[in-house]
């Protein structure tokens, strides 16, 4: 729906400040950025801080980690089937290589693994490709121009993203890998945005010292999902794709290897089991857990399972106490909510404005002192904009990009927003967005190696699932980057492991067993299931009169 | 003056030596031309279903896109195309019943009642420029060139879209004659190359095409020009076939006329794609001393 | 576990028809919303949630008009009286090939996909695409072998299939778009040199040493390099080069 009539008279708050601002930026004045201290003071704003928000866990290879309720809670609860009920003495499917997850990391590693002459099995939750990869927008980061940049300054930026917090190792490797990692993704066919002569066109993104974040427009993410799927579809003798099965324990052999995962078919209620002789785990993340309440960009299927799986299996778990909030999701109009607005916009040049149109941050901070400084703003200082929901939110001041970079910019560089607000009556190009932080992106995850390996032999992990990359902070760009570069190095890895290992052959649930067992010393509630697979959003007034239904978890 | 231009699918692919040649001959004789911004192809036959309308959303489609374009004549350079666009056009001219159900089926677009002009090149060059002017623009004329014109069907037939008369016509032989070439004429010069019969039944095909041939050398050519991609298939990238198989066959080189055009009045040979004619085309303007006349 | 919220009620409800079905629901929610408030649960037909995968295509009609409207579950909003379904699913067959192979002349596309000499121009595929491609453009385009023209037109497309379930050539439109826009990435558009000449040099281990230098460095050290570091200006050109070339 349209701004009523109370929002349009505050927009033109925004209209008698907007000159100025552009001539600002224009001159390149802007507001400075936070020193470190006045970051860390910023930062007690993050809902990360707030303490009631956590508890330790009770059980598991991290016992004693505090971490968000909604997360402990699943990697404490039970699992969803019963061990003895699973038959492991013939298994429905074998392969080489198992992944867990068919979104942009396991993609890659399915493509890799399968250059290397491996049998593949892709087993993902909805359909390939239903992943956070197809949504991301803004872009993806990568040193590519050495007249400015190399994986120093990369290297540099990411650290003090994460607080300095980062895995070294994990970081170095991100960086080195990622201008190889966006030549792959190029000669894939991906179409980034470029000048005439080939050069990608890159621009900033909080926290970035070098303008290196290389785009498609701005669907960079479903660009870069839709061309490596495609590819993946033309090994399909290779790479089996299992759809709307998602994976619900992992499977050891007598050797204490991972050799395998149980499967549900969430169609037919059906539990299936695989064989493999190494498994990635490329699951991503976990935004509809919706820690704190928040909503969330997150796609329906970003559950947090492969951590539940792997925590089960004794991978430890890292970077979970803090979780990505994304500054700038849509809080108005009410259909859109939690949807993201990239990051780009800001690149390009638009203001957050409060509701007196003064630009109160710097829209370059990292997204955590971003997002924190949104909060404050609204919250502490009662400069917000309230929504006709009840909300609050702040200006992004999209016309303002216009002002800048030509009449019509703000279509062309962002269609897929401008086509999402013309279906409810507004035209970004012309009015200011109403936005507010939204649960985006889980920081930390399992710990694992730069070369892909786990502390459990013949598992590997990619993507959004692992933490320490990023340390305590992801900035933008190095997500998409990350899957790519880890999506292919575990790709490669465990096909070695494959190629290289004779398969254990006696396949065990056991350590579900042991788990189910601790928990139930912890005294978790047997009702308690994990993975929870998906959300459900069915109205509680429903839900009283599904008298006859049986829920496991949140699935019928 | 400026025009819409339909240029047709084949000539952006196989046959970009008709394009090439025409629009370097517009821009030679000072033609304004503006490609239609949206396009579909025309359909490459008219069908004769009586009531196989769905064919005609296709052409008519493009008849729509023009008048968007701002436009009131279109101009066609296959004459295929051109057959297909001015045969919708008349239909949706004079057959009120099919207009309506033509326009009701694309009510996305606004009604079109066939006010569109369509020509083709042939008849534009006549009726627009004239012969006088483009004598007159002539730089390098095609003095001693035997030159048999060959029409095919869908310039002329059917009549009411013919773009001269049907059983004697002469627009292809006072242009060709305008541009210094001799004019061969030759009976055969109106009657069909085979046309799509080459996917059915290539050897029927081949027969006429060869026919075609034979009787244009027996009555002394030493080249053809022609209008077509389809005829420049059967007649020019088949004959190959037609030495092999007939005796006393002779290959004859095949131009499209606006080749012939853009070399008479002088236009660089880099822009009208002889690579894509035969060698012996080539070999044949090269030995006619017309090329070097050019560059020099 | 996700908290089971009630839907406060404030907005008004309006009826809508679920395949067929009468729900009264708020007239606020766009249609996924709305089917979940009804009291289902989504296991196909809902992806990303974001207007972007393509998994919630709808076709629905309105009272009182023959036409067939579509939309994405996921962003349209509900309107009184629609009349709905998702199509969640709608088989079209894919070609596989060689990526490395092709070298972007139009026949291979037709090679690939002969179907899309089918196309009648109907513009069926074009009015039921939920973003708005202009489906029947690109196809035409491609069928003249222009395969630009055609990556470009199709850049919005999600994939969800509406354009090959309407279409009466039996094309499956989203699929030879893809290999459009892959051969326009990789065959008609110039790659990106600095980029060859960056993984050469990465290669060559010109940034090792300065890199190592800052895995070993003691943490206050990073900080103040950290804090020391150049930032390029937001406004600057591509041509910007930083005062000090450490690191480079
Ligand atoms: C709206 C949005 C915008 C973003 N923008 C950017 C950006 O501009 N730049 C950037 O760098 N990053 C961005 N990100 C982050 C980035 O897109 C993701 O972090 C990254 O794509 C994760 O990739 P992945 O392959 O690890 O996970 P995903 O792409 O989420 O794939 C995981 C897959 O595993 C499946 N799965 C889940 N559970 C199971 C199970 N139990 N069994 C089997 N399969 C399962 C999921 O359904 C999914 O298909 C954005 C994220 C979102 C949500
Ligand atoms: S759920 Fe992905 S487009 Fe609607």
């Amino acid at each position: 729906m349209p701004y009523p009539e109370q929002l349009k008279e505050l927009i033109k708050v925004v209209e008698s400040t907007r000159a100025e601002r552009v001539a600002r930026k224009k001159k390149n004045e802007e507001v400075p950025f936070l020193s470190l201290d006045a970051r860390t003071d910023r930062l007690k704003y993050h809902p990360d801080f707030k303490d009631e928000g956590r508890h330790e866990l009770s059980i598991g290879p991290s016992k004693g980690y505090k971490i968000a309720h909604e997360m402990a809670e699943v990697l404490e609860a039970h699992s969803r089937v019963n061990p003895a009920d699973v038959d492991l003495s013939k298994t429905d499917y074998e392969t080489d290589v198992l992944i867990l997850g068919g979104g942009g990391a396991g993609t890659s590693a399915a493509i890799l693994a399968a250059e290397q002459g491996c049998k593949v099995i892709i087993a993902t939750k909805l359909r390939h490709g239903d992943a956070n990869t197809m949504m991301a927008e803004g872009g993806i980061q990568a040193a590519t121009k050495g007249h400015k940049d190399s994986p120093y300054f990369h290297y540099l930026d990411i650290m003090g993203g994460g607080h300095f917090n980062n895995v070294p190792e994990l970081a170095e490797t991100l960086a080195n890998n990622a201008p190889g990692a966006i030549k792959w993704l190029e000669s894939q066919g991906c179409n980034f945005s470029k000048y005439p002569d080939g050069t990608m066109k890159t621009i900033h993104g909080g926290g970035t010292s070098r303008k290196r974040m290389h785009y498609a427009a701005d669907i960079t993410g479903a660009e870069i999902m839709r061309t490596i799927r495609d590819e993946a579809r033309n090994h399909s003798d290779d790479i089996q794709v299992l759809e709307f099965s998602p994976a619900v324990e992992l499977i050891l052999n007598e050797k204490g290897e991972c050799a395998g995962a149980v499967l549900y078919n969430m169609e037919t209620e059906e539990y299936i089991t695989v064989k493999a002789k190494s498994i990635i785990m490329a699951t991503g993340g976990s935004g509809r857990l919706h820690i704190q309440g928040f909503m969330t960009t997150n796609h329906y299927g970003a559950t947090a399972d492969g951590i539940v799986m792997a925590y089960r299996a004794g991978v430890k778990i890292c970077f979970l106490h803090t979780v990505q909030y994304h500054p700038t999701g849509i809080v108005f109009p009410e259909q859109a909510e939690g949807i993201l607005i990239t990051e780009k916009f800001r690149g390009s040049g638009a203001n957050l404005v409060n509701i007196e149109g003064q630009q109160f941050v710097n829209e370059r901070e990292p997204r955590d002192v971003e997002a924190a400084s949104i909060i404050k703003e609204c919250i502490e200082d009662g400069k917000g904009i309230p929504t006709p929901t009840g909300k609050v939110g702040i200006w992004l001041d999209s016309p303002m990009i216009e002002d800048l970079a030509g009449p019509g910019t703000v279509e062309r560089e962002f269609p897929g927003k401008f086509i999402l607000y013309k279906r409810f009556g507004i035209d970004i190009s012309k009015e200011p967005m109403l936005i507010y932080p939204t649960l985006h992106y889980q920081n930390g995850g399992l710990e694992f190696k730069n070369t892909g390996h786990t502390s459990l032999p013949g598992l590997f992990v990619a993507g959004e699932v692992g933490g320490g990359i990023h340390g305590e902070n992801r900035l933008m760009g190095n997500s998409l980057l990350d899957i790519i570069v880890y999506g292919r190095i575990a790709g490669k890895s465990a096909a070695d492991f494959a190629n290289e290992n004779v398969n254990g052959s006696k396949l065990s649930l056991e350590h579900v067993v042991k788990y189910n067992e601790e928990a139930d010393k912890a005294g978790i509630a047997k009702d308690k299931v994990a993975p929870m697979l998906l959300p459900n959003y069915t109205d509680a007034r429903t839900r009283e009169k599904q008298l006859t239904s049986h829920y496991v978890g949140n699935m019928r | 003056m400026k025009i819409s231009y339909y240029p047709g699918c084949t000539l952006k692919t196989k046959a970009k030596n008709l394009e090439s040649s025409a629009l370097a001959c517009l821009d030679a004789l000072g033609v304004e031309y503006e490609e239609l911004p949206r396009w579909n192809c025309c359909g490459a036959v008219y069908s004769l279903s009586d009531d196989d309308l769905i064919h005609l959303i296709a052409p008519v489609r493009d008849l729509i896109r023009v008048q968007e374009q701002g436009f009131d004549t279109v101009l066609t350079l296959c004459s295929m195309c051109y057959n297909t666009l001015a045969r919708a056009n008349e239909l949706m001219k004079n057959d009120e019943v099919k207009r309506g159900t033509i326009n009701d089926f694309m009510d996305e677009e606004p009604d079109y009642k066939g006010e569109i002009k369509v020509v083709h090149f042939l008849d534009f060059i006549r009726d627009e420029i004239g012969w006088d002017k483009l004598k007159a623009n002539v730089k390098n004329p095609l003095n001693g060139m035997k030159l048999a014109p060959y029409y095919g069907c869908t310039l002329l037939r059917p009549g009411d879209v013919s773009i001269d008369k049907s059983n004697s016509p002469v627009v292809f032989e006072e242009c060709m004659e305008a541009l210094g070439a001799e004019i061969v004429k030759f009976p055969k010069a109106i009657e069909c190359c085979g046309s799509y019969q080459v996917l059915g039944n290539p050897e029927a095909a081949l027969k006429v095409s060869n026919d075609i041939i034979t009787e244009a050398t027996a009555f002394g050519a030493e080249a053809m020009a022609l209008t077509c991609p389809l005829c420049d298939y059967n007649l020019g990238h088949r004959q190959e076939e037609m030495l092999k198989k007939y005796e006393g066959t002779k290959a004859l080189p095949m131009f499209y006329f606006t080749q012939l055009m853009a070399v008479a009045l002088g236009v660089d040979p880099e822009n009208y794609n002889l690579d894509l004619n035969q060698a012996v085309s080539q070999e044949f303007l090269k030995g006619k001393n017309l090329l070097e006349k050019v560059s020099t | 576990m996700t908290e089971v919220k009630a839907v406060e009620i404030k907005a008004k409800l309006i009826p809508i028809y679920i395949m067929g079905k009468k729900y009264e629901v708020p007239e606020t929610l766009t249609i996924m919303k709305a089917i979940e408030y009804a009291g289902y649960q989504y296991i196909r037909g809902c992806g990303c949630r974001g207007g972007v995968c393509g998994a919630c295509s709808t076709v629905y009609r309105k009272p009182g008009s023959y036409k067939i409207m579509s939309g994405l579950a996921c962003q349209t909003v509900v309107e009184p009286e629609m009349y709905l379904t998702q199509i969640p699913f709608y088989p079209a067959i894919r070609s596989t090939y060689t990526f490395e192979k092709l070298t972007g002349k139009p026949e291979e596309v037709f090679d690939l996909y002969h179907e899309l000499f089918r196309c009648v121009a109907c513009n069926a595929c074009s009015k039921v695409c939920p973003m708005d491609v202009e489906v029947m453009d690109y196809i035409a385009a491609l069928k003249r072998g222009d395969i630009k023209a055609a990556a470009e037109i199709s850049f919005d497309c999600i994939q969800c299939g509406l354009c090959a379930s309407r279409c009466m050539g039996e094309l499956p439109q989203y699929h030879i778009a893809q290999l459009a826009r892959r051969i326009n990435g990789r065959y008609l558009t110039p790659q990106a040199e600095h980029l060859k000449t960056m993984v050469a040099n990465i290669e060559a281990g010109r940034y090792q040493e300065s890199l190592t230098g800052l895995k070993v460095m003691d943490i206050n050290m990073l900080k103040e390099t950290y804090t020391a570091r150049e930032m390029e200006p937001a406004t600057g050109g591509e041509d910007w080069i930083p005062k000090e070339n450490i690191g480079l």
